[in-house]
């Protein structure tokens, strides 16, 4: 069990530092920020004015705009590793790669989570939907949500750090994978917001549980070959 | 510059009881078809100082990266202080130090951050302590809290090196050390040879040209178009390369 | 020579069930004609998924082994599968349209998992063109490979469920041809369908398969060469 714990710090590690560097002067994570709300604000452009339809829409313009914006944090956050060969640097030391994976995600995961909350905040005052009303249930999905998108993201983005066309690679081959998350994030929102009426919410987040386990396992466990060229 | 370098390597018993640092047999790395390295065959006896020398893109680097366990080879294998390539990287990670061409330091933190991050993942005893140690070993304590983004070569070279010194490695491969370095940082290369000797650490480097670095060296390597043109000194020794057969095609030997 | 029976074979077979499907087999009460097209696309939809597998297995083998052999079998495996895959799709929405009155369902979890699918072969294909290293290639698609796999079944049961929870059990639902209650004619030329393809895919894995391997082989003798002729010049420079 210690050898486990000894991992788990060292991702930590690996977090700390991730946010370290974004703090000092990547601004990062608020360009992405702002990105989610330019999103939701053309969402808005596209979809409105008729209120009505926008609340409906909701949702899942919540998890699209959070989907979005994560497909750029995470290849943010691989990119960090781009100073001067940090990358390689980092896969020379003596610990295993499932931490390199798990300190990635973790950052990933707390960028997700912040952007999360805030946009479902600015979805709730854009989209006149109720919120407060429903903040355990909304909550437990944007930690969910935002654990699957970091774990396949920074997957995705650590197969797509040194390719051609990143760009366009990232977000196609991150957002198929993702589809079944987007599904059930939506549903369980939507469940949430309208006080449940079917009993369907717990299922939606058990199969946001499912989805993450199984993908954190599976990136967990290829990860390393990325970083043996 | 202080005179006394604090280098901790693992306990690594008497000379002649040792496996050599390295062995290579027909060592081969291809880049998109094209032999990086074409086959080479080295043994280096534990606690030597070797150079690797040859013109740019004799292999010299590709060498140091397989050694480092950075990339795979794609023929032939390798062993350090006796411990296989393909078997076992994680272990033999644990006693390799690698001076690249890129430092792999964060711009954005600062060198005390960097140096403090790499301790916490070589898991360096005595962290903080080690850390300040290692700062003012390679001459950079007053420039410990700004960013490595404000740094010059030379200066991000030496903070790389104060990284090798919290790790306990027993074999270090410096990748053109001497490239971007001034006086100062020369004269703290030498520290370092000598501190590492001292200990019996075996020491790998490669360069175009040495001359400065001779009265350190024990023997030296000549790469030319990936293989072994030259061997002299003592503490090295080569083979002639096995030529190619013809393998079962599709199974690569690692 | 063998694989030329089995090639010939599996065209006689294919063509066989396609008149079957066609012409011998009855109309469906309900969806009348238009039910005939499900028989190949299921076959399809089968196959393409068996594609899959096969490519997310083979990549295990590489991971494994690092026989190029494997990731010969997968790029094989990939391209057939992309066919197979495209083909099931077109063949849902030509069904769709006299059946359901619409070219797509969303509730289909079939139809909506297999067009998935067909993004994941894309993704992974382009990934493989993009990478030109011949081993970082192979281990990329290896893990893309088996990352998707992964996630297939994940994706069948959200859509079932979406489904399920809106119980939208339509007459014109496609599940109905493998209704263990069907008429014995259907079941049975589905299964005949199923084992013509299936033929077919076999002989297309096999020629795909050697034309990869030959190609596998060609690169490592090349690679062989180099070497051997940097050890030749450089006898010669001594």
């Amino acid at each position: 069990m210690s050898a486990l714990r000894h991992e788990a710090s060292l991702a930590l590690a690996i977090a700390r530092k991730d946010a370290l560097a974004e703090l000092r002067g990547r601004h990062a994570a608020v360009s992405t920020l702002f990105f989610a709300a330019v999103v939701l604000l053309l969402f808005g452009f596209a979809l409105g004015p008729d209120a009505q339809r926008l609340a409906d829409a909701a949702p899942g313009l919540l998890w699209l705009a959070l989907v979005f914006a994560g497909v750029l944090a995470v290849n943010r956050l691989h990119l960090l590793e781009t100073d001067d060969g940090a990358l390689e640097q980092l896969a020379l030391y003596p610990i295993t790669r499932r931490a390199i994976y798990a300190g990635k995600a973790v950052g990933g995961f707390v960028v997700m989570l912040v952007l999360g909350l805030i946009v479902l905040g600015a979805v709730g005052i854009l989209f006149a939907v109720d919120v407060a009303g429903a903040v355990l249930p909304l909550v437990a999905t944007v930690v969910l949500g935002a654990v699957g998108i970091a774990a396949v993201g920074t997957f995705y983005a650590g197969v797509t750090v040194r390719l051609r066309a990143r760009e366009v690679m990232l977000p196609l081959l991150m957002l198929p994978v993702l589809a079944p998350l987007l599904l059930g994030a939506v549903k369980a929102t939507a469940a949430a917001l309208s006080g449940d009426p079917f009993g369907e919410l717990g299922a939606w987040l058990q199969l946001l549980v499912a989805y993450d386990v199984i993908m954190l396992v599976a990136g967990a466990a290829t990860y390393g070959y990325l970083l043996e060229d | 510059m202080p005179q006394t370098i604090y280098v901790s390597p693992r306990s690594l018993g008497a000379h002649d009881t040792r496996p050599p640092a390295v062995v290579t047999t027909d060592l081969a790395r291809l880049f998109a078809g094209s032999p990086a390295l074409a086959g080479v065959s080295l043994q280096v006896t534990a606690g030597r100082t070797i150079a690797l020398l040859g013109p740019n893109g004799a292999g010299k680097t590709t060498l140091m990266r397989i050694l480092a366990t950075a990339i795979r080879a794609s023929y032939g294998s390798a062993a350090v202080d006796g411990i296989d390539l393909g078997r076992d990287a994680d272990r033999v990670r644990e006693r390799v130090a690698y001076l690249s061409h890129g430092t792999g330091l964060y711009d954005d933190l600062t060198a005390r951050e960097n140096l403090a991050f790499a301790a916490t993942l070589l898991d360096t005893p005595d962290r903080d302590a080690r850390v300040e140690r290692a700062l003012s070993d390679v001459g950079l304590l007053e420039r410990s809290a700004d960013r490595v983004r404000d740094f010059s070569a030379g200066m991000r070279k030496r903070l790389a090196l104060g990284r090798i010194l919290l790790g306990s490695a027993s074999l270090v491969l410096l990748d053109e050390p001497l490239a971007a370095l001034d006086e100062d940082g020369m004269g703290l290369i030498e520290a370092l040879l000598g501190a590492w000797r001292d200990v019996g650490v075996t020491v790998l480097i490669a360069s175009h040209a040495t001359e400065r670095l001779e009265p350190f060296l024990d023997g030296r390597v000549v790469l030319e178009r990936g293989l072994v043109a030259d061997v002299s000194g003592d503490g090295v020794s080569s083979t002639p390369p096995t030529p190619p057969a013809t393998r079962r095609p599709a199974v690569v030997a690692r | 020579m063998k694989t030329r029976i089995l090639g010939a074979v599996a065209l006689i077979a294919v063509a066989a069930m396609v008149l079957v499907a066609l012409f011998v087999v009855p109309a469906d009460l309900n969806q009348g004609d238009a039910q005939r097209i499900m028989y190949p696309h299921v076959a399809s939809a089968w196959l393409g998924y068996l594609s899959f597998g096969v490519t997310a297995a083979a990549g295990i083998g590489w991971l494994w082994k690092r026989d190029m052999r494997f990731d010969a079998v997968a790029l094989s495996a990939a391209e057939i599968g992309v066919v197979f895959t495209a083909f099931a799709i077109w063949g849902g929405m030509m069904w769709g349209d006299p059946v359901w009155g619409v070219m797509w369902q969303w509730e289909d979890p079939r139809l909506t998992t297999t067009a998935l699918l067909l993004a994941l072969y894309v993704g992974y294909l382009l990934l493989r063109h993009l990478t030109d290293d011949p081993e970082r290639r192979a281990t990329r698609a290896a893990i893309v490979g088996i990352v998707a796999a992964v996630d297939i079944p994940i994706v069948h049961f959200s859509v079932e469920w979406w489904r399920g929870l809106h119980q939208t059990a339509t007459i014109g639902s496609p599940d109905r041809v493998l209704n263990p209650a069907a008429p014995m004619v259907f079941v049975g030329t589905l299964l005949g369908m199923l084992a013509a393809f299936t033929l077919a895919w076999v002989y297309l894995m096999i020629r795909r398969y050697q034309l990869a391997r030959l190609e596998v082989e060609r690169e490592e003798a090349a690679r062989v060469e180099r070497l051997m002729s940097r050890h030749e010049t450089a006898e010669v420079a001594r």
